[in-house]
């Protein structure tokens, strides 16, 4: 999988351990849809979170890049539906690597039966349309600080 | 235009007309609205708020024209809606083939039609079949017959097709990069109905440059501009009566890119994609008439329509003055337009029909060639068959009730119109020119350049949006609490499980001998193929082996492993 590390400008947002938040944001390589997301990756970084942008084929290689790049944070945006089949497998691969404690989110485009079900899941929330990043940003800093 | 009497009067009149809206305005003190000092189109573009005579002075009633006249800013043909009325060109495609097909006959049944009666289908494949793969690769669960149709091989299209003669219709294939693997096999079909290509009519997209603008896995753009001029080539031999090419305008605006931006960026490819058909040994003329275009409509409604006839104006003019371009059809520029779904929202669904309309009605006046007005549940999922329906209804009310169809480019004379069609012209010309200064589409492409200008423009825009500068109804402003939920369309969860099983099944049961071979055939002519010029181009070996591949049963992520192989697949973050 391919990634990017964006680090902010802004001072680095610790939490209580000062270490700093750490966000995976992480795309399907075939959803076109990643206006939402990149601003998102923008935002977070401008907040002076630590971003790291992906896109995958496999839900595998999320897992893969939040141990490598041992996030607190995953978001997955989702715009062209596959979304259950993508929160499924990343939710069983977290937690065959002790990566329970992950805050995992999901964005774009998601019905709302499904959001219900995601959130049964563990998923902690869906950032559809309408919300912002901020929105996010504050759940994060509610999370860890 | 206009004589030195009128001009002087327009100035004396505009003047003083202007100087009691300042007072007024200036009456109004910080009550006026910004836009009521310094109106911009949501391109950025300064605009006034009264046009005059004076305002288009400089402008040459040559460049205007009649319908059907060079430069054609007033419409490609001197008859117009009057004698052959827009296509209707839904975008179709979910579940499996028959899920499709069912889809397809019912917005048969509702009226949707093509040019002259004839049946048009502008069929979009699904995710799975647009990253290259086959349904039972793992990564495809969840996304088999999302967002389009489960469709990988010749026998997934005869089912598609079941009882349709493919020379009696017109068929779009909404493809990403499977592109060739999807003409093949369409191909292919016709022959065993006994047709052969040159029967076909329809589009491909030959489209790789989504890739400028959001992140998704492609070949390398070179070797994506490659495979498109191969392709034009085979079609100006073989295909006289196929659309080759889809100029994708519509990704840029829905990327966050502007009017100007989507019209610009559409001339810097065309101008690329003729240089390298021309080095090829191809003629402007050659291959000029078989290219489409596929144009946004959104919000702004005045800059959305004069966005058209300058795209028209810019697109003739250029063809015909850089490349030597005579023949009407390769200065014309025919349009699918494609209303914006990124500007439709998930909140209070159905008053997406109103924008929609405002959108058909603006694509209307401005005299395009097809039309697909996106659902009023665009945000929310695949339409159902009432909101395909009632998309396809507003196009009719526009076409039946409203007699705009009887006036060409009736907005023609318009002060406000014709300025501001020069202005968008102007100024996507010169956006060209950075495009050109940067080595041309392909090396802007390739340095990231296009993804980086057409990103601020999106996140101007959302800072608009988030500010309030930009009013979305339902979203920043007029929200209601208890909206009532909306019905949403799902794609039956077995659709998942059967087509694994019938590709599973289709390979079992193919020609083994007859498809090693030809898929040998083809990965030979994919590398050869690979190591040409431009100049060396054309001996159609590659098309030639794909449609062999084709007629011996390979899917669409059989024949993608052959191009990925040879032309590099890099995902978004390697450019």
């Amino acid at each position: 999988m391919n990634t990017e590390v964006q680090t902010g400008e802004p001072a680095p947002v610790m939490m209580a351990d000062g270490r700093p938040i750490r966000v995976l944001l992480a795309k399907p390589t075939h959803d076109c849809h990643d206006r939402g997301v990149r601003l998102v990756a923008r935002k977070f970084r401008d907040a002076g979170f630590e971003v790291i942008f992906a896109n995958f084929l496999m839900a595998d290689e999320v897992v893969t890049t939040a141990v490598e790049e041992d996030v607190q944070v995953i978001g997955v945006s989702s715009s062209s539906g596959g979304h259950m089949a993508v929160f499924e497998d990343l939710i069983a691969g977290l937690r065959d690597n002790d990566l329970d404690d992950v805050l995992l989110l999901g964005g774009g485009v998601i019905p709302v039966d499904d959001e219900k079900e995601l959130k049964d899941w563990g998923v902690k929330a869906i950032f559809g349309p309408g919300t912002t990043a901020e929105d996010a940003i504050v759940m994060i800093h509610q999370q860890f600080m | 235009m206009f004589d030195e009497q009128t001009l002087a009067q327009s100035q004396d009149l505009g003047e003083k007309r202007d100087a009691a809206y300042d007072k007024i305005v200036e009456r109004f003190g910080n009550s006026a609205p910004p836009s009521a000092k310094a109106p911009k189109t949501h391109s950025g573009l300064p605009i006034k708020t009264a046009y005059f005579p004076h305002d288009v002075k400089d402008l040459k009633f040559s460049q205007i024209g009649a319908p059907g006249q060079y430069p054609f800013t007033r419409g490609n043909l001197a008859a117009q809606y009057q004698v052959m009325n827009w296509a209707n060109q839904p975008v179709i495609g979910y579940g499996l083939p028959e899920n499709t097909r069912e889809r397809m006959d019912m917005l048969a049944a509702q009226g949707m039609i093509g040019y002259f009666g004839q049946k048009f289908y502008n069929l979009v494949y699904d995710l799975v079949s647009h990253e290259g793969l086959d349904p039972d690769h793992p990564s495809s669960r969840g996304r088999i017959g999302q967002c389009g149709m489960a469709v990988y091989s010749k026998a997934d299209m005869a089912a598609l097709f079941d009882g349709m003669p493919l020379d009696k219709m017109n068929v779009v294939h909404i493809t990403y990069y499977q592109v060739l693997p999807a003409l093949a096999q369409y191909i292919a079909l016709a022959e065993d109905q006994g047709l052969s290509a040159g029967d076909l009519r329809g589009n491909s997209m030959n489209w790789y440059h989504q890739s400028a603008y959001v992140g998704m896995s492609a070949f390398p753009p070179a070797n994506g501009h490659k495979l498109a001029v191969e392709l034009i080539h085979y079609c100006a031999k073989h295909m006289p009566r196929w659309n080759t090419t889809n100029f994708f305008g519509y990704g840029v605006e829905e990327a966050g890119g502007t009017a100007v931006q989507e019209i610009g960026l559409m001339l810097a490819y065309g101008i690329d994609l003729v240089r390298s058909c021309v080095e090829s040994g191809l003629s402007a003329d050659d291959v000029l008439p078989r290219f489409g275009f596929q144009i946004a409509q959104a919000n702004d409604f005045f800059e959305e329509v004069c966005k058209i006839r300058a795209l028209r104006r810019i697109w003739a003019t250029t063809m015909h003055e850089k490349f030597g371009a005579e023949d009407p059809r390769s200065m014309h520029v025919r349009i699918h337009t494609h209303t914006s779904g990124a500007v439709l929202t998930a909140q209070q669904p159905l008053v997406n029909l109103i924008r929609t309309t405002l959108h058909a009605f603006g694509a209307a006046l401005s005299g395009v060639q097809a039309m697909e007005v996106s659902a009023y549940d665009e945000a929310l999922a695949i339409p159902t068959e009432e909101s395909a329906t009632l998309a396809l209804r507003v196009q009719q009310i526009i076409q039946e009730e409203t007699n705009i169809t009887s006036v060409s480019d009736p907005l023609a004379g318009s002060y406000y119109v014709e300025s501001l069609t020069d202005q968008i012209a102007n100024a996507a010309l010169e956006f060209v020119e950075r495009v050109e200064a940067q080595g041309g589409y392909i090396a802007a492409q390739q340095s990231g350049w296009i993804r980086r200008e057409v990103e601020e423009s999106a996140e101007n825009w959302r800072e608009m949006v988030n500010s309030g500068e930009r009013k979305v109804v339902g979203m920043n402003c007029y929200e209601t609490d208890d909206e009532a939920q909306q019905p949403i369309f799902k794609v039956d969860k077995e659709v998942e499980r059967i087509a694994v099983e019938r590709i599973q099944a289709h390979r079992a049961e193919r020609d083994a001998g007859r498809y090693e071979a030809a898929m040998a055939e083809f990965r030979k002519a994919a590398e050869a193929f690979a190591k040409k010029d431009y100049a060396d181009l054309g001996d159609g070996s590659l098309m030639e082996t794909a449609i062999e591949a084709a007629r011996a049963d390979a899917t669409t992520g059989e024949m993608m492993g052959v191009l990925k192989d040879a032309l590099g697949w890099r995902a978004p973050h390697e450019y």
